[in-house]
């Protein structure tokens, strides 16, 4: 049992760390830009698009450490 | 060579340079307060264990797996990895966060192991060995990581192998001349220059993963490199702001 802890916890650690917003945004980011390309959005919007959101992540992310 | 061969060589360089400075700090503490042969018997077998790692993750993932689904998981993962590098390093340029101080940890090191059981006067030192495989191991895995996927979603594996031993060799080599912890590297603008280029080719791949078709081809790397390097560095700049902004509101605000 104190194996699989350790075991979740050393990947949990490594792709999460302390900051959880870096790990779930990108994922909603790529989520939403899958949902873009299906709803037909032009190739270069739908990259900026991407590109934006992701920036937005990590804009979010440095604010919230600066505010804790 | 191409200009994104290239890059790869330098990203899988910088990034490896990095995990290398720190892995080869506990190498260093551990050799010199214990056994230097348990030591480098222990960095021989982490290394062995993440050359079997690349070649079989980096060949099961090439032979087996869909190359969309590739590009959508490997370059969700550089993403989740370059925005966790990129913000730390704006927040310690801007000066809200301490920095990562090699002759720090390597004084901590050498505390703890003071704390462990003497070294036998004969055979193996196992502390030796399992402290020096664990941080190499660890260290190393970023390392990797980063190598297989740059090798399985670019077809890169050479440049990206090339760029890590290169990094290695000059860690290491270093390290024996000075012969002590490289405290002088400036570990914050490698890792800054390694989450922008972490977030460039990631947000390509997994962008590509999705559905999206980059206009200009493998080009658009270079422009969403460019453009992360802008944000960050306003972003450095926000932060020191910030930080000044808020002393001086402060110290204003006492005076009172």
């Amino acid at each position: 049992m104190r194996f699989v802890r350790a075991f979740f916890g050393f990947w949990y650690d490594f792709l999460v760390g302390d900051r959880w917003e870096l790990f779930v945004g990108p994922i909603a980011a790529l989520f939403l830009a899958w949902l873009a390309v299906r709803a037909s959005m032009p190739a270069p919007l739908a990259g900026v698009f991407l590109f934006v959101v992701l920036a937005g992540v990590g804009g979010v992310s440095v604010a919230w450490a600066m505010r804790d | 060579m191409s200009s994104i061969a290239l890059v790869t060589v330098v990203s899988s360089f910088l990034a490896s340079a990095v995990e290398f400075v720190e892995a080869v700090t506990i190498v260093l503490a551990v050799g010199v307060t214990r056994q230097w042969r348990s030591t480098l018997l222990g960095v021989a077998a982490a290394l062995a264990a993440l050359t079997l790692l690349v070649a079989v993750f980096g060949t099961a993932i090439v032979m087996f797996i869909p190359i969309d689904v590739v590009r959508l998981v490997v370059g969700g993962f550089l993403v989740i990895y370059g925005l966790q590098w990129l913000t730390k390093a704006v927040l310690r340029a801007g000066g809200a966060m301490a920095k990562h101080d090699e002759a720090a940890i390597y004084a901590r090191e050498i505390a703890a192991l003071g704390a462990e059981p003497p070294v036998p006067a004969t055979g193996m030192d196992w502390i030796s060995f399992t402290v020096a495989a664990k941080g190499v191991l660890l260290e190393g895995l970023e390392v990797a990581f980063i190598v297989v996927t740059f090798g399985a979603t670019a077809g890169m594996l050479g440049p990206a192998l090339v760029g890590a031993a290169a990094a290695g060799a000059l860690v290491l080599g270093v390290a024996v001349l000075v012969h002590g912890p490289l405290a002088a590297v400036p570990e914050n603008a490698l890792k800054f220059a390694v989450g922008v280029m972490l977030m460039g080719f990631g947000t390509f791949w997994s962008g590509e993963g999705v559905g999206i078709d980059w206009p200009a081809g493998d080009a658009a790397i270079l422009a969403l490199l460019a453009g992360y390097g802008v944000l960050a560095l306003v972003g450095v700049y926000v932060v020191r702001e910030r930080l000044t902004g808020g002393i001086r509101l402060r110290a204003a605000g006492s005076g009172h």
